[in-house]
């Protein structure tokens, strides 16, 4: 079962066998107190997230994904704030014009505290989750099932699009299009390359709308699930101890302030 | 101008090796079809020939081009190719405009181009749409208007990647007729099929591949009577092929002609 | 018992002035395996379409005239009520995959799923269904990592487990390889043997020679000729509208005007022609003498 568009690491560990609502629900419990809750908050609780992390037992695929995407990005993002921020009286060094202030680098670190937890407590969900049982879980909750198959097929069939944009490449570039020279030629490339594929979409679509219409999409009655996505009572107390975790980081935060 | 292979070998990024040291020449003017099961390697020989893969070991040379010389766009203007799947290349407002796009690419002059394409569109019965979107054509004259987007192109080789796919009979027909022409203006035309009876009836020679390598390479008659040898590539016989040897004639027929010719001559003693 | 019905049937898609089908009579039998043969554009997949309900409450356009399918008629009952009972498989065996589902096993559930089948009856079924067609070792497998005979399996799999009534089926091997074309043709041939209602849209007029109970040329719009396999396929008339036949009734029709082949009646298949063409008399051995 190759997902190469998704995140899912397929493995056997605590944080596979929890509902995905309750991983749903951590990543919420993460996120709302990391925003709302007192400033100290937000970096300790990169603490929980590497538990979950460990727990998930996708500590290599999650650093690998932290070293690509999240820690660039919010390195870059660190520098801006503390360099452009014009908040602050502390100095601590000049960039050329500009001063870097104490402040200013306290309030970009929050910002990117916020950031990581928000970008690692989804990162956790998608490791762990398979993302057909993710849309089924929802969807049995209430999620519209068309949502879920946007999802479901999007991560599908975009492989297969990105198959058909090279077939299509293949076929101009062998009508003479000239995809390697100047940059004004590969400009006038474009619509030869998307056109087909765009044209070629559409036709495929609604042959796709009709053979789901056949196997009963738009049927009224009530849908069943062929794969049980087990809801168990550690599942429950572990969402209602993270509701408290959250009404608490809320209630802390008011109570200082 | 001919095509030479010599001992190309190909094994893709994924480290599947397709083609195991294939060697042969392609005369000018020569009809090839190539037949063989799914996964023989029949595309991927192909699309050496304009570049569109280059060799992992081994030389292909168009004329005296080595094709790892040029780019796709430099060899186009000796291999034209056209794809299985028309939708994938057509995207302009009118068929004219869409046949023009491979001329223009060349550098023909607009004369020539305007030329080229309107001998394009009459071998290809079009004609009378050269105004209309492609896409408002059904899928049998937008097979037509791929092909004539090839032909417009005026290479001396052109290759088609199982044009009859999908296709009516009526349509078949067309197809043999422009590849007639293109025989008759002493084209190499190169084909993979999988009909076999479109193949007996069209090309001279037939190459037949399984897993990287040339099972069979020679005169059609000669290779569509090896029955055996053809099974093993999931290729059956053309149908009066068989019948032919059903009725036990000496040598094996794939046309029409052949196979009443052949008929009479035992009828006549 | 007429399980198709079809009186007077015109139809238009919407924003054309030509009718896709015209005047339409037709009546299939519980049971019947009929194809349906006509060049690119003559409406068999309009045909098709309308059999399964698609025409005219997916495509919308002007339909008169009287269509009944498996008890239902086109002007009362909704789609979703006309895929429970009449199943739809085309050329395109990628488009058919729905995307929703990452394996085989999933995919072939996904029908029972949305008409609300209980989780342990889909399982026995799709087991079963699986069987049937031969794919039972594909079930793990992602439908996108398969061959096309393979895709276009499941998809004719994934409609068969719906148990319909009828299948409908619009040129199902048209975009395969032989081997595809044989599996295809094999999961056909155990429907229909079961004793399931066919109507096949289809080139291959080799296949339908051997299997079909009937077949139906399509011209135009029109019903050009409705008979045996034997009785459509050596006519004239299509000869003359330019349908695709068979090299076995091609040569032999040649040969009989070369006297070349004696039988009345032209071969359709292989067994056929090879009989027949055994009859032209040619000399024997000996006597060589003056005719």
């Amino acid at each position: 079962m190759s997902l190469d568009r998704s995140f899912f690491v397929p493995l056997e560990s605590p944080l596979h066998r929890l509902n995905p609502l309750t991983k749903l629900t951590f990543a919420f419990a993460m996120i709302i107190p990391a925003f709302l809750s007192v400033p100290r908050l937000a970096p300790a609780l990169v603490i929980p997230i590497f538990i979950a992390v460990f727990a998930g037992k996708v500590q290599k695929q999650y650093l690998n994904l932290s070293l690509k995407l999240i820690l660039p990005a919010i390195l870059f993002m660190f520098v801006m704030q503390s360099v452009f921020l014009p908040i602050g009286e502390t100095v601590i060094f000049q960039l050329g014009r500009f001063d870097v202030t104490q402040e200013a680098m306290q309030t970009a670190f929050l910002t990117i505290s916020r950031i990581f937890v928000m970008v690692s407590s989804f990162a956790i969900l998608l490791l762990t989750t398979h993302p057909g049982e993710l849309m089924s879980d929802l969807t049995r909750r209430g999620l519209p099932p068309q949502f879920a198959y946007v999802i479901n097929s999007t991560l599908q069939i975009l492989p297969q699009m990105q198959a058909k944009a090279q077939t299509i490449l293949s076929a101009q570039r062998s009508r003479g299009l000239d995809t390697e020279s100047t940059f004004l030629k590969r400009v006038g490339a474009v619509v030869p390359l998307v056109g087909p594929l765009v044209f070629g979409s559409l036709v495929e679509v609604e042959e796709r709308a009709i053979a789901i219409e056949a196997r009963g999409f738009t049927s009224t009655r009530p849908k069943t699930f062929l794969r049980d996505v087990p809801d168990t009572r550690t599942d429950k107390i572990i969402r209602w101890l993270l509701l408290v975790f959250v009404i608490l980081s809320l209630g802390g935060r008011i109570w200082l302030s | 101008m001919n095509i030479t292979i010599s001992n190309l070998h190909f094994t893709y990024p994924n480290g599947v090796q397709a083609l195991h040291g294939i060697s042969l020449t392609i005369q000018a003017g020569e009809q090839v079809g190539i037949v063989g099961q799914n996964g023989a390697g029949k595309t991927t020989l192909v699309r050496h020939l304009n570049g569109l893969l280059q060799p992992t070991a081994g030389e292909v040379k168009i004329g005296d081009w080595d094709t790892r010389k040029y780019s796709v766009a430099k060899l186009a203007s000796r291999v034209g190719y056209v794809f299985q799947n028309a939708d994938d290349q057509l995207f302009s407002r009118d068929v004219q405009t869409e046949v023009a796009f491979g001329p223009k690419n060349l550098g023909y002059p607009k004369e020539q181009v305007e030329a080229l394409v309107s001998e394009a569109l009459t071998l290809t019965e079009l004609s009378e749409k050269r105004e209309t979107n492609p896409y408002d054509l059904s899928p049998t004259w937008r097979k037509m208007v791929a092909i004539a987007s090839v032909i417009a192109m005026n290479t001396p080789i052109i290759i088609f990647d199982e044009p009859t796919t999908g296709q009516d009979a009526a349509n078949i027909a067309r197809i043999a007729n422009v590849i007639r022409v293109l025989r008759e203006r002493r084209k190499t035309v190169i084909t993979i099929t999988h009909d076999i009876d479109f193949c007996a009836e069209n090309f001279e020679r037939v190459i037949a591949m399984a897993q990287g390598r040339i099972l069979l390479d020679g005169n059609a008659n000669e290779v569509l009577g090896q029955e055996d040898i053809l099974a093993t590539t999931y290729v059956d016989p053309p149908q009066l092929t068989r019948l032919g040897k059903r009725l036990g004639f000496e040598q094996t027929v794939r046309t029409e002609e052949e196979f009443l010719a052949a008929l009479s001559q035992r009828t006549l003693g | 018992m007429a399980i198709v019905t079809l009186e007077n049937v015109t139809y238009k898609y919407p924003l054309t002035e030509t009718p896709a089908l015209q005047n339409i009579n037709l009546q299939v039998e519980e049971g019947e395996f009929v194809a349906v043969i006509g060049p690119n554009g003559a409406g068999k997949s309009t045909l098709c379409y309308t059999l399964a309900g698609f025409v005219p409450h997916f495509f919308k356009g002007e339909l008169t005239g009287r269509v009944e399918v498996a008890g239902m008629e086109s002007s009362e009952s909704a789609l979703h009520e006309w895929v429970l009972n009449v199943g739809l498989a085309f050329q395109n065996p990628f488009n058919q995959i729905s995307g929703a589902k990452y394996t085989v096993f999933e995919e072939i559930a996904f029908g029972l799923e949305n008409i609300g089948v209980p989780r342990e009856e889909m399982k026995v079924r799709v087991e079963e269904a699986m069987k049937l067609t031969g794919i039972s070792d594909l079930a793990d497998r992602s439908p996108y990592s398969l061959s096309g005979g393979q895709q276009q399996r499941v998809a004719l799999t994934s409609i068969l487990v719906m148990q319909p009534k009828v299948l409908v089926l619009d040129e199902p091997t048209s975009q395969l390889d032989p081997i595809g074309t044989r599996e295809v043709f094999g999961v056909i041939r155990t429907m229909t043997e079961r004793g399931m209602t066919v109507v096949m849209a289809e080139h291959k007029v080799e296949w339908i020679a051997n299997f079909a109970d009937r077949v139906i040329a399509l011209y135009e719009g029109q019903i050009l000729l409705d008979g045996t396999p034997r009785k459509v396929l050596t006519s004239d008339l299509l000869k003359e509208k330019g349908f695709g036949i068979s090299r076995y009734t091609s040569v032999a029709r040649k040969a009989k005007t070369l006297g070349l082949w004696t039988r009345e009646q032209l071969p359709i298949t292989l067994e056929e022609a090879a009989e027949g063409f055994a009859l032209t008399p040619h000399p024997s051995p000996e006597g060589r003498g003056e005719s």
